[in-house]
């Protein structure tokens, strides 16, 4: 009995230290800028105002959310269905340099992002794609080697005779792959999309070097820019803050009965 | 002897390929080059051999950034390693609401980096921060966390801790629920103990998950960028600078390019060394063959 008290008390301890960072900024979205100095932070201001999300929700915000979920879809979609197909050859088809490849792709992993974003920027201005959806997306929409690297681990870790029984019936490896292996791979698909939405929705460095007009800014960029005006308003920033959170939570709600026993990785081999 | 599907390979791994060269691969090729040269952006590039290397051996603040970088990863990623076991162990047990708890573990990974930037200026704040005002409860004066050099990174390195510690539980978790309940069973009926269970069951079991996640964890640390520029933009006095964080500025605000190219020529050759030494090390652990 005393264990299952510890056990709880353990868990609650752990949640309250993931969530009560959130509680400022709930508390902030929802108070107006008298309150936010008058109040003491960790309390609610009374009466709670709804003019913050209002001013958010009223201005450019929701064309900015409309952005990031047409970049958070495509980057998804993109990364599903083009790091399926190369974990797959990586871990359960024989080609010619297939492991050097592979190590190739790990090494790019290494590579820091304050690295490549100076000579990324450079490459999309000789191509005429600053500023454009196409140099947003490009760098990350074919797949990354994290991704591949998660995938490949899971589809070695099927069983090894799965292929064979299918393939003596003819059948090539795409019909192999979705026909039998993807719908074992529904948990480690669930893990790979709530990887990717997540971060894809978060990003903030990539789009704020490449982008610069309305037509493009998504979310994370636009609550930066509310620090650099004049003067920075916390309580429209936790507004925005508030209203990017609300969908990630809920996708992750929605996911999260997929991903758990999904990434069994298994070794490296 | 030629297997049959082979040209079916190269075409799935085709596109991943072509982003990897042109978005990767291309851009290291040009970072390598522009470190022989000198480049500050609204001139040419001016070829400068070994200067840049040479100006790296004597400079200081580099060597500093690095050593602060260092510091970073021993502390971030021992601590998220351990709590995120922890966590997964915790969160493995069959209780109520596991799901919900397995939630709100998650959440700080889920943030936009910009807003948790500010909200934990506010926490760490000397005066009316949550930290000092629960430190004062118990009669101890808190240090002013970001404004004190001694205290700034540390402070850096718990927010990163908070933000990672619940994501890379996922993994865990999902190890621990690949490994099969009668191995315990046996392990019990031996008379195993608890904690050797723990050592001599669980852990070597985990021991790939293990890998995948200190392997990430390390490179994402020595990378780590968002929540310094967020919190501290690299001060007081440089205590906070990590290395990616001296790339940027050299690099953005500076905009001495060819160094900067350096510098990440520099960070890059680390990581990729303590990366073998890693798998290296993995490598030659003992992985139970359970198939």
């Amino acid at each position: 009995m005393t264990k299952r008290i510890l056990l709880y008390a353990a868990l609650v301890a752990g949640a309250f230290i993931s969530v009560f960072p959130y509680l400022l900024v709930v508390l902030t979205a929802f108070k107006t800028k008298a309150q936010l100095n008058s109040t003491e932070p960790w309390l609610p201001g009374l009466p709670p105002t709804l003019d913050n999300l209002g001013q958010i929700l009223g201005g450019d915000f929701p064309r900015y959310i409309l952005n990031t979920l047409v970049m958070t879809v495509l980057l998804t979609l993109g990364q599903l269905v083009f790091t399926t197909f190369a974990a797959y050859a990586f871990a359960r088809l024989n080609f010619r340099g297939r492991d050097v490849l592979f190590w190739l792709y790990v090494a790019t992993m290494m590579v820091p992002s304050a690295v490549t974003m100076i000579p990324l920027f450079l490459i999309m201005r000789e191509l005429d794609l600053v500023n454009t959806w196409y140099g947003l997306l490009a760098p990350y929409i074919l797949g990354t080697p994290y991704g591949i690297f998660l995938m490949r681990q899971f589809f070695k870790g099927l069983p090894a005779g799965l292929e064979e029984a299918a393939r003596i019936d003819g059948a090539g490896p795409l019909t192999v792959l979705v026909r039998i292996l993807l719908p074992l791979c529904k948990p480690a698909i669930g893990t790979l999309t709530i990887i990717t939405v997540i971060s894809s929705w978060n990003s903030f460095l990539w789009p704020l070097i490449i982008t610069s007009g309305d037509g493009t800014k998504v979310i994370t960029v636009a609550i930066a820019a509310l620090k650099v005006g004049i003067g920075v308003d916390h309580n429209l920033m936790m507004a925005g803050g508030l209203i990017a959170l609300v969908p990630m939570v809920a996708i992750f709600i929605f996911f999260q009965k997929y991903i758990v026993r999904s990434v069994v990785l298994t070794g490296l081999k | 002897m030629r297997r049959r599907g082979s040209w079916y390979a190269y075409l799935f791994v085709g596109p991943s390929l072509l982003g990897v060269v042109a978005f990767l691969l291309l851009p290291v090729v040009i970072v390598l080059v522009l470190s022989f040269f000198d480049w500050e952006l609204l001139s040419d590039p001016s070829f400068a051999g070994l200067d840049n290397y040479a100006r790296l051996l004597g400079d200081g603040e580099a060597w500093h950034s690095l050593w602060v970088t260092v510091l970073y990863v021993a502390l971030c990623v021992p601590l998220q390693t351990v709590i995120a076991l922890g966590a997964a162990m915790l969160l493995n047990q069959r209780v109520k609401g596991v799901r919900f708890y397995r939630s709100l573990f998650v959440v700080p990974w889920m943030a936009t980096p910009i807003v948790l930037g500010l909200v934990w200026n506010w926490i760490f704040d000397p005066r009316d921060g949550a930290i000092n005002r629960a430190l004062s409860m118990v009669g101890i004066t808190g240090p002013d966390w970001l404004s004190d050099s001694a205290w700034a990174m540390p402070a850096v390195a718990l927010v990163t801790v908070w933000q990672y510690s619940g994501y890379n539980m996922l993994f865990f978790l999902a190890g621990l629920q690949g490994i099969p309940q009668e191995l315990y069973d046996a392990a019990a009926t031996d008379g195993a103990t608890p904690r050797q269970r723990f050592w001599r069951l669980t852990l070597p079991l985990l021991n790939p998950t293990m890998f995948f996640v200190m392997v990430t964890n390390m490179i994402g640390a020595f990378q780590v960028f968002d929540t310094v520029y967020v919190m501290t933009n690299g001060g007081p006095s440089g205590s906070t600078a990590v290395l990616n964080f001296t790339i940027f500025e050299t690099a953005f605000r500076q905009f001495d390019f060819g160094y900067a190219s350096t510098l990440s020529m520099l960070l890059f050759v680390i990581i990729l060394v303590v990366t073998l030494v890693q798998v290296r090390f993995f490598g030659k652990r003992t992985t139970y063959d359970l198939s």
